[in-house]
């Protein structure tokens, strides 16, 4: 018995020594992430990723408010080979995520296709590529009539590749992506807020981060023994200094029900109001800036 | 040698046998039959498993931040085709006050819809009551 254990070791230690292939070393740099894991459990992890609200919340906000689409205000698809880290790789991933998102919704076949082109190409060096369906997602993409089952299929690609990553140990560069793609979203609001000052949802929509950024700043704070990490991770806190001011007021009311075509629709009597100034809309709208341009560039 | 090959023939049998009992609930196949169910006009937000472990769990919980000025649909399938096969879903504050609920009435709703009012954290929570599979799944939409 104890032979056969000593044999099974042995094989085990060659196979792990043998000469790494090219995907090997490239597994092996992703892998140089996940070197310092976070000390909360997977499940906690999980719960407070989940929590984050999909940036097409905002970008439906953006088109049900008549605001044109901007392709300037996005970041390039071509910026692509500028990103050659790990760190890089995702952040960016959840800024085109957003961007692709935002496109979609706006009906921007083109712009739609670049994206999901960078995207593929950079999932794919994360060695998550596997998780996107880009023929079926390029086929819906060319017809604006499958923007429903466009958005669906996007939207669950990027959850199983959430699900996949915090499954593997590999959370951090899922809390990156989501911090991309929020990063992104508030960038898009805070620039349709400046040329739109008097849009009350939209100051409110950035007010309303406050609650998003206390996530990422937690989430971020399990990996700031990654140096890169914890330079972001300190960017968020000086943005965070910015939403300070920002009071929500959360006023409880019990919810009346009624029955409508046989689905039971809710009266929500709660309220919130968010107190937000110009000022600060400023204040965050640069503070999102800098931390976005050193992002992309 | 021969009896080590025996006993772990035995324990390979054995776990292939128990194997297909704990992994009875398909979550996530529910939750995908969940997404052909949404409402009109609802665009796909994420979706959630509901595994009671044969009864062993009573609650599953999870949370998502609901936006004020938008509309949220939330839908349960089970094996039980169109009935909620006593899945019970409330939704709670972040001070867990409750906000929604599919059951009203001694009614089981399969969806529910709620305009949020009130921007915060809330938590999903799904129980069971008189449940027979403990098992379903669920999507959660949003429209503005």
């Amino acid at each position: 018995m104890k032979r056969i254990l000593l044999w099974l070791s042995l094989i085990a230690v060659v196979a792990c020594s043998g000469k790494k292939s090219s995907e090997d070393a490239l597994i092996a740099s992703l892998d140089s992430l996940k070197l310092n894991q976070p000390l909360i459990s997977k499940e906690v992890m999980a719960d407070i990723i989940q929590q984050i609200p999909s940036p097409l919340e905002i970008s439906f906000l953006l088109k049900s408010s008549g605001v044109k689409y901007d392709f300037d205000m996005l970041n390039n698809p071509n910026n692509i080979s500028k990103y050659n880290s790990s760190f890089e790789k995702a952040l960016n991933l959840g800024i085109y995520g957003t961007d692709l998102g935002y496109a979609n919704i706006y009906e921007q076949n083109q712009d739609a296709l670049f994206y999901l082109n960078a995207i593929k190409s950079l999932a794919d060096d994360l060695s998550i590529g596997q998780f996107f369906d880009f023929g079926t997602i390029r086929r819906l993409a060319v017809n604006s009539r499958n923007l429903d089952s466009l958005l669906l299929i996007t939207t669950q690609n990027f959850n199983n590749i959430n699900t996949f990553l915090q499954e593997n140990q590999r959370s951090n560069l899922s809390v990156l992506i989501l911090t991309g793609g929020w990063l992104e979203a508030l960038h898009i609001t805070c620039q349709v807020a400046v040329k739109d000052p008097d849009n009350e949802q939209l100051i409110e929509k950035i007010g309303e981060q406050k609650i998003i950024l206390d996530n990422i700043k937690l989430l971020l704070g399990f990996y700031v023994n990654d140096p890169f990490i914890a330079d972001l991770h300190k960017q968020i806190l000086e943005l965070e200094k910015a939403f300070s001011e920002i009071e929500i007021i959360y006023k409880y009311a019990e919810p009346t029900f009624q029955e409508v075509n046989g689905m039971l629709v809710i009266k929500d009597n709660s309220t919130t109001t968010i107190n937000i100034t110009p000022q600060n809309v400023e204040d965050i709208r640069k503070g999102v800036a800098s931390i976005r341009s050193k992002v992309i560039s | 040698m021969k009896k080590l090959f025996l006993y772990t023939g035995f324990l390979v049998i054995v776990f292939a046998i128990s194997k297909p009992v704990a992994a009875q609930c398909d979550g996530d196949g529910l939750a995908q039959a969940c997404v052909g169910k949404m409402q009109d006009g609802f665009t796909y937000l994420k979706s959630f498993k509901i595994d009671g472990q044969g009864g062993a769990k009573n609650k599953v919980e999870y949370s998502y931040v609901f936006s004020k000025d938008t509309q949220y649909f939330l839908n349960i399938c089970s094996s039980a085709g169109d009935g909620t096969d006593g899945i019970v879903v409330t939704m709670y504050d972040s001070n867990r006050q409750m906000v929604s609920t599919n059951f009203m009435n001694g009614k089981f709703y399969p969806g529910i819809v709620y305009p949020c009012n009130a921007t915060g954290i809330y938590y999903i929570t799904f129980t069971f009551q008189d449940s027979k599979s403990h098992c379903g799944g669920s999507v959660l939409g949003f429209k503005r």
